[in-house]
């Protein structure tokens, strides 16, 4: 304890031991291991060889590699704008005092708590080409079947749809949290001063909703760059390897082709990018942040 | 006028939130024969529990939702339990190497957990325990999360209620067990919650480290369901038993969430200070 009281130094231990074995046996020991393993040849069944960092060279030079980057990069392309500028205009939405509001943030919500591969298959069915529901009332338009989910235009932002009505309502909780955050009296003074609704949402809100912005941009960056269950449902990375995203490369190098030492690199090259989109994002908001 | 605007929106975001999940409820009771009627048929006819025993009895639904259950469960339980207890001595207690190990663990909230995927596969391999319910559960304990929120809460709690109850004798486990744990309620039920949810909803873990049907979670299950990707290879799939599958892997969470609704706002919030 912080006092002074007779303290004998093995008391915290007592508590941290339990939380530090699992967390360097499972956590942090197999961080650094996965690292290891990645500077190896090594195919499960024989013996592993240090080739130092020959697999991230080989990735980088990998065309299957270099299209599932494309395509995850692709896909965080066609959803983050969408949640997070439609988790912001959602989260303006129900914090109106409006009827309904409160059922509103739960619906939106809701699909958050399904599980990915569920929600795969519920769009699976929604998207099926001659019996889904979304080409019949697209028929209504005038538009054509379209053959979502086998069609390599389209898989993909079939993907995208199914995950940004999949996780949206998480942004919108962030950004109401947010918005509720920010003293009423601010946004009435800037009205007594004249300011438009307009002027109010970009001088006020948007600066004072800065932090959680970057929050719900990180958090978007990371979450969408590791999408793999609901692609693995819908497409299994196909038609034409179309919807193949870096994580399912990695899973499928580490445990169809048993190549341990390709798929830790690979593992370690998304750590990377995690990496990479933080770093930006920090510094990109630092600037945007200043110029306020 | 811009009221009525708004109002068009609210109930936009509505519909659309719902209408998959409303779909998939009321396919889930369609015979085979309705399924697949185009147009399609918003309510099914000759509703039918046919789906429902059909994924009862041809599939090992019952045992995933047993193993999904479990294993989120317990992993809940040990989570709460350590996670507090490091938090404790993380925010209470000076130990020499206080600062740097909790450094060390924050650090981590930045590795995804795939780099972790081989090693942990390889390492319940030679033990000999891939397809238990003990390889869910152990590496899900390791989390990072857990420690950093409640750290940060019992750092706020004030320190003349921990001396008071020194002064009265108390100690250590005493004050984790009688002061802390009941003061930090609301932060370790949104640790509980955080922590179903992640294993409630895990795959990647689970689809390496189980092969064998009878120790499946349900998301693997339901992945396994169309026998790969039959959905797009043009043989009808059978679209009344995944959705039949799909509603009973839905209705406990949805009701959780409901019934807890406000803990898992306040478990995202958190989520989202991290940062």
């Amino acid at each position: 304890m912080k006092s002074k009281k007779k303290s004998y130094k093995w008391v915290p231990y007592l508590f941290l031991i339990p939380y530090l074995i699992a967390f360097f046996a499972f956590r942090f020991g197999p961080s650094i291991a996965g690292f290891f393993i990645s500077l190896t040849r090594w195919n499960i069944v024989g013996q592993a060889k240090f080739v130092g960092f020959t697999n991230f060279v080989e990735l980088f030079k990998d065309p299957n590699f270099i299209k599932s980057l494309v395509n995850t990069l692709y896909f965080m392309l066609l959803t983050v704008p969408s949640l997070v500028i439609g988790g912001l205009l959602i989260a303006m939405l129900v914090d109106q005092p409006l009827k309904g509001r409160m059922a509103a943030r739960t619906f939106v919500f809701m699909p958050y708590v399904i599980m990915s591969t569920v929600v795969g298959v519920i769009w699976l069915w929604i998207f099926d080409t001659h019996f889904g529901i979304l080409n019949y009332y697209l028929g209504f338009l005038g538009i054509k079947p379209i053959a979502w989910l086998s069609s390599i235009n389209w898989a993909m932002p079939a993907v995208a749809i199914a995950t940004v009505w999949w996780t949206i309502g998480f942004n919108m909780i962030l950004f109401l949290a947010g918005l509720q955050d920010i003293p009423n009296e601010l946004k009435e003074a800037a009205r007594i001063d004249g300011a438009s609704s307009w002027q109010v949402f970009w001088n006020v809100t948007l600066p004072l909703l800065t932090p959680t912005t970057i929050v719900v941009v990180m958090l978007t960056l990371i979450n969408t760059f590791q999408v793999f269950a609901q692609v693995y449902v819908m497409t299994g990375g196909g038609p034409s390897l179309a919807t193949l995203t870096v994580v399912q490369y990695m899973y499928v190098q580490s445990f169809q082709y048993y190549r341990l030492g390709y798929g830790s690199a690979i593992a370690y090259v998304i750590f990377m990018f995690l990496v990479a989109f933080i770093l930006i994002e920090k510094k990109f908001l630092k600037r945007f942040g200043d110029e306020n | 006028m811009i009221r009525l605007l708004l109002y068009f929106f609210l109930v936009l975001c509505i519909v659309t939130s719902f209408f998959p999940i409303l779909w998939m409820t009321v396919s889930a009771f369609k015979p085979e024969g309705e399924i697949l009627s185009y147009p399609p048929q918003w309510i099914p006819l000759h509703p039918t529990w046919s789906n429902f025993s059909y994924v009862l009895s041809k599939f090992n639904f019952a045992r995933w939702t047993f193993n999904s259950v479990v294993s989120a469960v317990v992993a809940m339980i040990i989570v709460i339990f350590i996670d507090s207890l490091a938090a404790f001595a993380f925010a209470r207690m000076r130990f020499r190497s206080n600062k740097v190990l909790y450094s060390i663990i924050i650090s981590m909230l930045m590795v995804p957990i795939q780099v972790t995927i081989v090693p942990l596969y390889l390492m319940f391999a030679n033990v000999n325990l891939l397809n238990t319910l003990i390889a869910l559960i152990l590496p899900t304990t390791g989390n990072v999360t857990g420690v950093f929120i409640l750290t940060s809460f019992f750092k706020s709690v004030p320190q003349d209620l921990l001396d008071a109850a020194i002064v009265d004798g108390a100690g250590s486990f005493k004050i984790w067990w009688s002061i802390m744990l009941p003061l930090a309620r609301p932060s370790i039920s949104a640790v509980a919650i955080i922590t179903f949810m992640s294993n409630w909803t895990s795959f990647l873990w689970p689809l390496v480290s189980v092969s064998s049907d009878a120790s499946r979670t349900l998301p693997v299950g339901i992945a396994q369901f169309f026998g790969g990707q039959s959905g797009v290879s043009g043989s009808a799939p059978q679209y009344g038993p995944a959705m039949a599958a799909a509603l009973m892997a839905t209705i406990p969470a949805v009701a959780i969430f409901l019934f807890l609704q406000r803990y898992f706002v306040k478990g995202i919030m958190m989520t989202g200070i991290k940062g």
